[in-house]
């Protein structure tokens, strides 16, 4: 979280975008995070030649109920680890939610951004500029503005000190 | 004003009032792994600690080794064994390994589980817990190892919706087909961030096994944990395998009549049909009938929504009904929840029928919850089964699924092509 206004390209998804599309079953064996983002969107159609051509700055865009389905943390480092610096949807689910929250990944609730992706008011490939503690993001390309929603107090407290175990350890030592 | 189960039993967990939309710490009862996600747990724990941590209190945390049982590549196998061998150095004794079944019915059978208790799991399905009143929840490594510090992790107090259910299923329908219809009616994201208490004549008479494969699905539609207080048979069961404090908690959990809920929903399952998901998602319902004679190339029965002793009586009664044969071509799998539950087949002398009419039974594992398993399926094929997902190529790129009841499976797999179990039931 320590550049403010961030810029890069938009990698558009829809709704209820399940885990095995973001990262496949197939993988699960794998336990060192920085291996994962080689097979992000695999078994997303239309999306298969996401891993092989994203660069460290895109964007995630997507509809609601973002990373559905399985806890894999897998979902989450396969983004963090490819350079997507925030994840944007109009909603995630829950474990997602938590999952991002507890590594210290940035994930925002953008409101009205599920009906935008149909109406083709963002587009794959659009340069966006996000401002992250504003919550402001402009799609460079068309002109269209959204909005974030605030994150909660804990869920910010433990975003700022880098994740949950990062958090925890702060608190034991009385910080 | 009252309060609703889940309210209760974060209060419990957290030794203090909670409000819906606050974020709590709460102690957990027990942490649990499975071989996926396990490893990526310990190898996490190890390197935040500096491989010098020790887990707060290993009688409350287990391992369950299911969506690779027995392992079949090396890569499993070796991840299986760092689980081991962690477990050993922590003292961690409730290790069920590949011999048991799958996780969240191992505990559940071991008496680890009792209404009210918090229950993390590297599965995203924990939550069919529910069915006997405990709030576990699918969680990813990182919520595991921070609970090994000290027995603790944060939630949020969940809204809660109230689901009544009434009537009784007619033959050849039964207990998933009505989650299957809440599943299309309600839609993916049906119960976002929700705690669900069922209640209603047709719940108060279900077995366990109905009750687990009803909050098993509540996964499928974003909800947080499905709640069922433990009534009758179930709970005579439950206080056999987990003892007297089940009583107790069953008393001081039940929501109060007075509680809030933000949404309350009917359903009525006098005329329900058989149902199934289509390709390629959960909610994409309809009815058997509306996609009946449809070619399937697989049929698979089993996993932690569907693989219960009652799931698997259900089939064979289909197949004994239509003469002890599956079709010509068919695949046919059938894979029960636990070691206990295969017992239980091999006594009533299932075993040997599905044997005999070309039925392959297997060992107790998650199976085709993932591609990554026999029965994955090839590009173009089409497959039916009682797990709870079904988008596209989860078991097998280019491949699409139907999700259905054990008897729809069974008369699917008679058959060859979708079937209405109803038309060989009679």
């Amino acid at each position: 979280m320590e550049k403010k206004i961030l810029r890069g390209r938009a990698w558009v998804f829809g709704d209820d975008v399940d885990t095995d599309l973001i990262y496949h079953n197939k993988y699960l064996a794998e336990t060192d995070p920085k291996k994962m983002p080689q097979y992000s969107f695999e078994y997303y159609p239309g999306k298969e030649h996401f891993a092989k051509e994203v660069k460290e700055g895109d964007f995630i865009v997507a509809g609601t109920n973002f990373g559905c389905g399985s806890s894999r943390e897998h979902a989450v480092y396969c983004l963090k680890y490819a350079g997507i610096p925030v994840v944007l949807a109009e909603s995630f689910s829950r474990i997602y939610y938590r999952n991002a929250i507890n590594n210290g990944y940035p994930v925002l609730f953008v409101n009205g951004l599920s009906q935008a992706i149909k109406d083709g008011k963002i587009k794959d490939g659009d340069e966006l500029e996000v401002d992250l503690e504003k919550g402001e993001i402009k799609d460079l390309t068309n002109g269209n503005s959204f909005h974030g929603d605030a994150v909660a107090d804990l869920e910010m407290d433990i975003m700022k000190a880098g994740g949950l175990i990062e958090y925890l350890k702060e608190k034991a030592a009385g910080k | 004003m009252g309060k609703t189960m889940i309210e209760k039993i974060i209060r419990r967990a957290a030794g203090r009032e909670v409000k819906v939309g606050e974020r709590v710490w709460c102690d957990i009862d027990l942490s649990t792994a499975r071989d996926f996600g396990g490893a990526n747990c310990v190898l996490q724990f190890e390197e935040v600690t500096d491989k010098k941590g020790k887990v707060w209190n290993p009688d409350k945390v287990a391992f369950t080794f299911d969506l690779q049982a027995p392992s079949h590549s090396e890569k499993v196998s070796n991840n299986q064994k760092i689980i081991r061998e962690f477990a050993k150095k922590q003292g961690i004794k409730k290790v069920f390994d590949v011999d048991w079944g799958i996780g969240q019915h191992v505990l559940l059978e071991n008496g680890l589980v009792k209404p009210g208790d918090v229950i993390l799991g590297t599965d995203s399905h924990m939550n069919l817990l529910g069915g006997v009143g405990a709030f576990a929840t699918g969680v990813g490594n990182t919520d595991i190892v921070a609970s090994w510090f000290e027995g603790t992790n944060w939630f949020r107090v969940p809204e809660t919706m109230k689901v009544t259910v009434t009537g009784k299923f007619k033959k050849g329908v039964c207990m998933r087909d009505l989650l299957t219809h809440i599943v299309g009616d309600l839609g993916a994201a049906g119960m976002f961030f929700l705690a669900t208490e069922f209640y209603g004549e047709t719940i108060e008479n279900s077995s366990l096994a109905e009750r687990i494969t009803l909050c098993s699905m509540v996964t499928e539609m974003s909800g947080k944990v499905g709640l069922i207080m433990p009534n009758g048979e179930v709970l005579d069961w439950l206080v056999g395998r987990a003892g007297d404090e089940v009583k107790e908690r069953v008393k001081t959990l039940a929501a109060d009549a007075d509680a809030v809920y933000v949404k309350e929903l009917e359903y009525n399952v006098d005329d329900l049909e058989p149902m199934t998901s289509c390709p390629d998602a959960p909610d994409n319902v309809k009815k058997v009938r509306e996609v009946a004679g449809e070619h399937v190339d697989q049929v698979h029965i089993g996993s932690c929504s569907n693989g219960r002793f009652e799931d698997i009586t259900a089939a064979f009664e289909v197949l004994k009904a239509g003469g002890f044969k599956v079709a010509p071509g068919m695949r046919a799998i059938i894979t029960p929840a636990t070691r206990e539950v295969m017992l239980q087949c091999a006594k009533a002398g299932y075993i040997q029928k599905f044997l005999e009419a070309g039925v392959i039974f297997t060992n107790p594992t998650c199976a085709l919850c993932t591609a990554e398993h026999y029965g994955a399926l090839p590009s173009g094929d089409v497959g039916m089964s009682t797990t709870n997902r079904n988008f596209i190529g989860k078991v097998g790129k280019g491949s699409h699924t139907y999700l259905a009841s054990p008897m729809t499976a069974m008369a699917t797999a008679v058959r060859g092509k979708i079937t209405d179990p109803r038309d060989i039931l009679g």
